[in-house]
């Protein structure tokens, strides 16, 4: 990998990240088009190319010319779409600035000799079109980019200073040699100075919000940041680790908590071409945070041939951020004869590998000059089916769609447009009776609840009963045993019965049980229920629930099988017991009830006959302790 | 907001006095290109309607030749003067009539050619909006126009059908139209005023003309017909006054008594020339014509060199003040930049591909546009290719060659593409080509599925699948978001799913799969299929069996359940993003657009619109159609619909009232998508914006990238035309003329019934359920929702009450 080295490539993304830059050194500028992958514009002997200067000879051509700095710029901040002005200004190791129209494809205007020795940096605030040059001399230029007159020139530094930043908001440059000086713009008063660097910085950059600077100087394996704002003196506050020096930084630092996607990112890319990239919350997880690397994968290619050049990443830019911790970072890699331009999303830990297609530099379809290895030669190859090509497919579950009802009125609505209208006014009034019946049972189902808790003080409505004991008449059509399955509305029905009808539906569902005309299931909820809530009924009439109650104990036991509910039946049975027990002994009821029971009392004698059965039969279901209590 | 796609190749550009800089009239604007680059440096933004012409004032010195100065005239009826260096409008002159063509012969003579008059006068050719109440409408009019008092002088030169294109000669002194086999031309007088009288010279042929040029120099015109003949005569216009000529004189070719001295032939073109023009040093002449060839001729000799295999239809040969550049319009929507005396192509400004005319049997199969979510639209081309065009940086990605073709116009068309189909996230196309049988024997569809890898946008073939359904054709391709399956359906009943078999074991490839199989088969009913779609996550395919919508899972190739019927066959399908629904458009008489809810099995509600194209986005509940206007309401003169054929709708899934809607122009043929919108962030102020962009593309190719939720930029211009609110009721007004044939709507008794369902008190609820028109009224299921709804709010209100 020591073979390549970016360290002398110059390159620039458009704003809008459409077009890239490229200079390596010949004095050419490669324009090339991020979307297509293709050269766009080639400059070569830029003077030569505008009429306006066309007496200005200048000799050798483009080799003599050897460009130190570019940078692209816009004029208006990020506009993309405005077609407006978007300059790429080179500085020269003579000394000149210079800028190119690029889509026009000329030299938009030149300064010759601005900075004697050799112009070193070129930098630019988004707010204010403003560039800032400087170089050997320690001068700052101010330069109106679109006109390309000197705004201001100023002593930076006494020494050659090796790079320089402007504050996005144009209040401030830093410079550097060695150190790191910040000046005001407006009058070049010096307003910090951070020492740290042992040698030139190479690259250096302000912050979005330019609380910190990022640089990185020549030889040193490591970005450092600074903050801006603190004492006089400082030294770096983090330092971001590399492998190599880095040529290139990036960085979106956003601080304020409340707005999403806010943390720090830095991206740097060494002199090896590899990419780093970090993110953290904050400048102290900024400092623990381990590097994320994006690298191209060197398996393919090089090391067998083409040791010259090894293929690398040589731009990149960080293009928005994805996620806390993840960026979107559009990045050019590959040869400088034929760089790759691709948008990746890096996540922090997952460190990246591109693969280089090194046998497809210079022709982009598939012939490739050298036979490519055999596994390629596969991979290329297209696959060709032919008609017979669903042989081993899965073929369908078959599968039987029932079409329910609403389906089929949807069929009907779907028709016609008349019908669809027809339809709508006649579901209109379809949903409207359902509506009404639906609330209309609603408020009867309540009625009924009342009725109940209210029962004994006599506000038995006459009509709800009426339903009610018609349902119990032909019990098993009318309650509809297996479609109740809610226990407040069996209890709701059964409450609702008259006491004679609930013993003979409880003589009914027992005979039903026997003859297992109903499942155990459905039948034993109900009967339950109704031992529960017409036990004073049942206790009163004790010649035929004396049958019915033992012919029942005697299923109880037949079925010992159907445990569960059986055991749920003889718990209830042993709570009619013990009604039965209090029944004797005065209410501890409520006092609305007990006018009812008082009624009933004088078959309280009845009752204990009716108990004595039950015990007999809760004797033979295995349980004594009800004799014990009799 | 971005618009783009635009042609062109509508007019002839026109070269800046430098060269520098290509002026290219593209739609309602000016597009100024520079030579060198091939990129746009520039636009004149001014005009409303489309720009016909544009004429940079000639340099008359040297050292005047950076100045940037040009006229141009448009359809809008207006006639601007600009300074396109800044670039900015310094005049603009209204003229009240479409202007078609303008031509200025003053501004090209030079000083020395006649002392300028004070007053500059343009030759327009204008459509005469007062109609004559003629037999025959002459609404084309030659007029002549006072530039500098803009005022329409008093002389109508001439009246003809329709409004002519003007040549002018290029030293000013003739200008001249076609009319059938007639060329008619104009001297310009010396001594321009309002009331010069000009005169007039005819020259007869026996075929139409196309297309005709003056020599710099000479008196001297060339003119190409139909049938590929040029015709050059010399010396025409030489005659004076009140001698006639005779048969028997010395004038060989001149047909009649034409006022020429001689006419000669040419034939070379095979068909009818759209290009003729002169060199500017009057040597040559060139030709071209439908083959795509350009011819120079040795104007002495007839000696002919050729520039072959430009692959498109020529359009437009303008040569520029560098005599070492000129540049040809193709077309196919490119202005090719010749290196003059070799013919070598320099550089090549290439737009979006203008739509083609197919075969009249395969334009039901053909789908239009298929789009990414970056932002990426694949058309197809009349070449047999695919163009992969970015809609946000209006330029050309690539181009893929589906299969190869031989630009001859007189071959007969034997292969169309009729299908393409890009994945969501642009990384594999398919396309579908059916190869026309001959005599009924050999015909073949042919799906294909190309792969890009992600570093250049160029796509590879991957698989070749002949015959995919047997026999028949494929009637659409959808992917499947996350996964690389796709799915074809076909008009003999049954669908296929394809499966990438992933080539990730394999190590170091370029690409990231190698082959495509099938992976299942399934039917429905034996009917047959006609679209497809997955769902936003991919779970879920939905199959339109011709009037119903079938529901699969993809992986175990089940049926899942089965939505009810449409009107007619479905079109289109399309899932709607964070939501149970989904969107049908079904063709035939009783075109309609239904929204189903999955959920349920139930047709949500619908409307009865030609639907052209739907796109849902897949963040939210909202989908966009592109519908076409109803005859009626086009030929209704409603002055919000005038000269739109199309709407868009943009509607969210839970009511069926639009939530917004543009009325557009060639809504026929057009396209509807949402791409993700963060490329844009930078422009707008950011914020957190959930939704897509919304693009439109027309049956022109011209196409808009809006934020449908956020319009106030759509005002002014010609694609798109209105703010929502406005559009919203016209658009109501519209429909309602559409559901007049429908069986009177008893507004009344169900306001009735409204009223009897309504036991409490009706609240707003009951309101704006029942009021609007009949077609927007909710279904049963609907109703029963809100009612109880209703029922629930309205207790505890009553509660508070007491």
């Amino acid at each position: 990998m020591g073979s390549s080295n970016i360290r002398d490539i110059l390159t620039a993304f458009s704003p809008s990240l459409d077009f890239l830059a490229i200079s390596s050194g010949d004095g050419r500028i490669k324009i090339w088009d991020t979307s297509k992958g293709q050269i766009q514009t080639e400059f070569a002997d830029i003077t030569g190319g505008h009429d306006t200067n066309q007496y200005i000879k200048r000799e050798g051509g483009h080799l003599s010319v050897d460009y130190t700095c570019m940078k692209w710029l816009a004029a208006d901040g990020k506009k993309k779409r405005k077609l407006s002005s978007s300059f790429l200004v080179l500085g020269t190791g003579s000394g000149d600035v210079l800028a190119l129209d690029v889509s026009a494809g000329q030299l938009k205007w030149r300064i010759s000799d601005c900075h004697p020795g050799g112009v070193s940096v070129i930098s630019f605030s988004k707010r204010n079109s403003c560039t800032f040059t400087s170089g050997a001399d320690g001068m700052i230029c101010e330069i109106d980019f679109l006109t390309g007159n000197l705004v201001q020139k100023f002593q930076g530094s006494t020494k050659a200073i090796s790079s320089m930043v402007i504050s996005p908001d144009g209040s401030m440059v830093a410079t550097a040699a060695s150190q790191l000086k910040i000046l005001s713009s407006t009058d070049h008063r010096k307003i910090h100075k951070f020492s740290g660097h042992p040698g030139a910085v190479r690259c250096m950059i302000f912050s979005d919000d330019g609380k910190y600077i990022l640089s990185s100087a020549v030889g040193e394996r490591y970005v450092a940041i600074w903050k801006i704002g603190g004492g006089k003196k400082q030294s770096a506050i983090c330092v971001l680790a590399m492998e190599d020096p880095a040529v290139y930084i990036d960085c979106r630092i956003n601080e304020n908590k409340k707005t999403p996607n806010s943390g720090l990112y830095v991206l740097a890319i060494s002199e090896t071409g590899i990419c780093y990239f970090w993110c953290a919350k904050d400048i102290d997880g900024l400092r623990t945070a381990i590097p994320t690397k994006i690298s191209l994968s060197s398996e393919e290619g090089f090391s067998s041939r083409n040791h010259s050049v090894a293929p690398s990443i040589f731009a990149a830019k960080l293009q928005d951020i994805a996620s806390p911790s993840s960026a979107h970072i559009f990045i050019a890699f590959g040869f400088l004869v034929k760089p790759h331009f691709q948008k990746i999303l890096v996540s922090l830990g997952e460190n990246v590998k591109l693969k280089s297609s090194s046998d497809r530099v210079l022709f982009p379809m598939n012939q490739s000059l050298t036979q490519p290895k055999k596994g390629q030669d596969v991979e290329t190859k297209v696959t060709a089916l032919d008609r017979a090509n669903a042989e081993d497919a899965l073929l369908p579950i078959p599968k039987f769609v029932e079409s329910n009802e609403r389906f089929k009125t949807q069929k009907h609505l779907a028709l016609n447009p008349d019908e669809v209208i027809v339809d709508l006014v006649k579901s209109r009034s379809q949903p409207k009776t359902e509506e009404t019946q639906g609330s209309e049972k609603n408020i009867s189902c309540k009625q009924i609840s009342m009725e109940d808790q209210l029962r004994s003080l006599g506000i038995l409505g006459e009509d709800s009963l009426i339903d009610k004991s018609q349902l119990a008449s032909s019990p098993f059509t009318d309650i509809g045993i297996g479609s109740i399955s809610s226990h407040k509305k069996m209890k709701a029905s059964v409450l609702s019965m008259t006491p004679a009808k609930a013993s003979g539906l409880l003589e009914a569902l027992i005979a039903a049980w026997k003859s297992r005309s109903f499942s155990a299931e459905a039948v034993l909820p109900w009967i339950n229920c109704i031992l529960i809530n017409h036990s004073s009924h049942i206790i009163a009439h004790d010649e035929v629930n004396n049958r019915m109650l033992h012919s029942l104990s005697k299923t109880v036991k037949a079925r010992g099988t159907a445990l569960q509910l059986l055991l749920q039946l003889f718990g209830r049975l042993h709570l009619v017991l013990a009604q039965v027990d209090k029944a004797t002994h005065g209410g501890s009821q409520g006092p609305a009830e007990e006018d009812p029971m008082d009624g009933i009392r004088s078959d309280e004698d009845g009752d204990e006959v009716n108990d004595l059965y039950y015990g007999h039969e809760d004797e033979d279901s295995q349980i004594s302790s009800d004799n014990d209590e009799e | 907001m971005i618009r783009g796609g635009r042609s062109y190749v509508s007019t002839s550009p026109a070269f800046s006095n430098d060269a520098k800089r290509l002026l290219v009239c593209t739609g309602s604007t000016v597009s100024i290109f520079s030579t060198l680059t091939g990129l746009q440096v520039a636009s004149l933004d001014g005009h409303t309607a489309l720009v016909t012409s544009v004429i940079v004032v000639p340099a008359s010195s040297p050292g005047s030749r950076i100045l940037c100065y040009c006229w141009t005239s448009s359809l809008d009826g207006t006639i601007c003067y600009w300074d396109f260096s800044v670039p900015e409008m310094i005049k603009k002159i209204d003229v009240h009539l479409p202007i078609f063509s303008m031509v200025i012969p003053t501004l090209l003579k030079t000083p020395a050619d006649s002392e300028r008059s004070s007053d500059l006068y343009a030759y327009i050719s204008a459509q005469n909006i007062n109609k004559s109440e003629r037999p025959k409408p002459l609404i084309g009019q030659l007029r002549k126009f006072n530039l500098t008092k803009s005022f329409i002088g008093g002389i109508t030169l001439k009246e003809t059908q329709r409004p002519e294109i003007i040549t002018v000669c290029p030293s000013g002194r003739f200008f001249g139209i076609l009319s059938k086999n007639k060329l008619i031309i104009w001297k310009v007088p010396d001594k321009e005023s309002d009331q010069a009288i000009l005169k007039k010279i005819v020259l007869h042929h026996t075929k139409k003309f196309s297309v005709l040029a003056f020599h710099p120099s000479q008196r001297l015109v060339a003119a190409g017909d139909v049938t590929g003949r040029i015709l050059i005569w010399r010396g025409f216009g030489n005659r004076t006054f009140g001698k006639p000529m005779k048969y028997d004189e010395d004038n060989p070719g001149v047909r009649g008594d034409d006022d020429a001295e001689s006419c000669s032939t040419w034939h070379w073109h095979p068909t009818d020339i759209n290009v003729i023009a002169f060199s500017s040093d009057g040597a040559y002449l060139y030709s071209g014509g439908t083959e795509g060839v350009l011819v120079v001729w040795q104007l002495d000799t007839g000696k002919k060199k050729f520039l072959p295999r430009i692959g498109s239809p020529l359009l437009y040969f303008v040569d520029s003040p560098d005599p070492t550049l000129a540049s040809i319009s193709c077309a196919d929507n490119r202005i090719l930049l010749l290196k003059m005396p070799y013919l070598g192509i320099m550089k090549s400004i290439s737009g979006i591909k203008l739509p083609f005319y197919a075969p009249e049997a395969f334009k039901v199969m053909c789908a239009g546009y298929a789009f990414d979510r970056a932002g990426v639209v694949a058309l197809r081309t009349e070449d047999f290719h695919v163009q992969i065009y970015s809609l946000l940086d209006d330029r050309e990605i690539s181009e893929v060659v589906v299969c190869e073709r031989n630009h001859q116009p007189a071959d007969e068309i034997t292969v169309v593409v009729t299908l393409v189909t890009l994945s969501q996230d642009g990384s594999v196309m398919s396309t579908v080509e059916v190869r026309l049988p001959e005599e009924d024997i050999g015909g073949l569809t042919c799906l294909k599925f190309w792969t890009s890898t992600s570093q250049n946008n160029q796509f590879e073939l991957s698989t070749v699948i002949y015959e995919p359904h047997r026999d028949s054709h494929v009637s659409s391709v959808a992917f499947r978001p996350n996964r690389p399956m796709a799915v074809t359906t076909s008009e003999i009943c049954d669908f296929k799913l394809w499966v990438c078999n992933d080539g990730t074991h394999r190590k170091n490839e370029l690409k990231p799969s190698s082959g495509w199989v099938c992976y299942a088969v399934g039917s429905y009913k034996r009917r047959p299929l006609t679209a497809a779609a997955f769902s936003g996550d991919g779970s879920v395919l939905a199959v339109a069996a011709d009037t119903a919508i079938t529901l699969w899972d993809p992986d175990r190739n089940e049926l899942v359940g089965v939505l009810g019927n449409t009107l007619g066959p479905i079109k289109a399908l399309s899932f709607i993003g964070q939501s149970e629904y989904i969107v049908a458009a079904s063709g035939g008489p009783k075109s309609q657009l239904s929204v189903w809810n999955m959920s349920q099995f139930t047709i949500s509600w619908s409307y009865m619109l030609q639907v052209e194209a739907v796109a849902s986005d897949q963040n939210s509940s909202t989908f966009a159609v592109l519908a076409l206007l109803p005859k009626s309401v086009i030929q209704s003169k409603e002055t919000t619909f005038v000269g739109r054929d199309g709407i868009i709708l943009l509607f969210d899934v839970k009511q069926p009232q639009p939530v917004a809607s543009w009325s557009v122009t060639k809504a026929e043929g057009g396209g509807l998508a949402f791409v993700e919108a963060n490329q844009l962030e930078d422009d707008i102020s950011p914020g957190t914006r959930k939704h897509g962009l919304l693009a439109f593309i027309n049956g022109q190719h011209e196409y808009v990238l809006f934020d449908p939720f956020n319009d106030q930029e759509l005002v002014e211009h010609s694609v798109l035309v209105r703010k929502s609110p406005a559009a919203e009721e016209t658009v109501y007004a519209g429909y309602a003329s559409l559901y007049g044939e429908l069986p009177e709507f008893d507004w009344k008794k169900n306001q009735k019934a409204a009223s009897e369902v309504v036991i409490m008190p009706s609240e707003r609820p009951w309101e704006t359920i029942f009021s609007g028109s009949s077609h927007t009224l909710p279904p049963l299921t609907k109703l029963c929702g809100a009612f109880l709804e209703a029922l629930l709010q309205k207790r505890p209100a009553a509660v508070e009450k007491s």
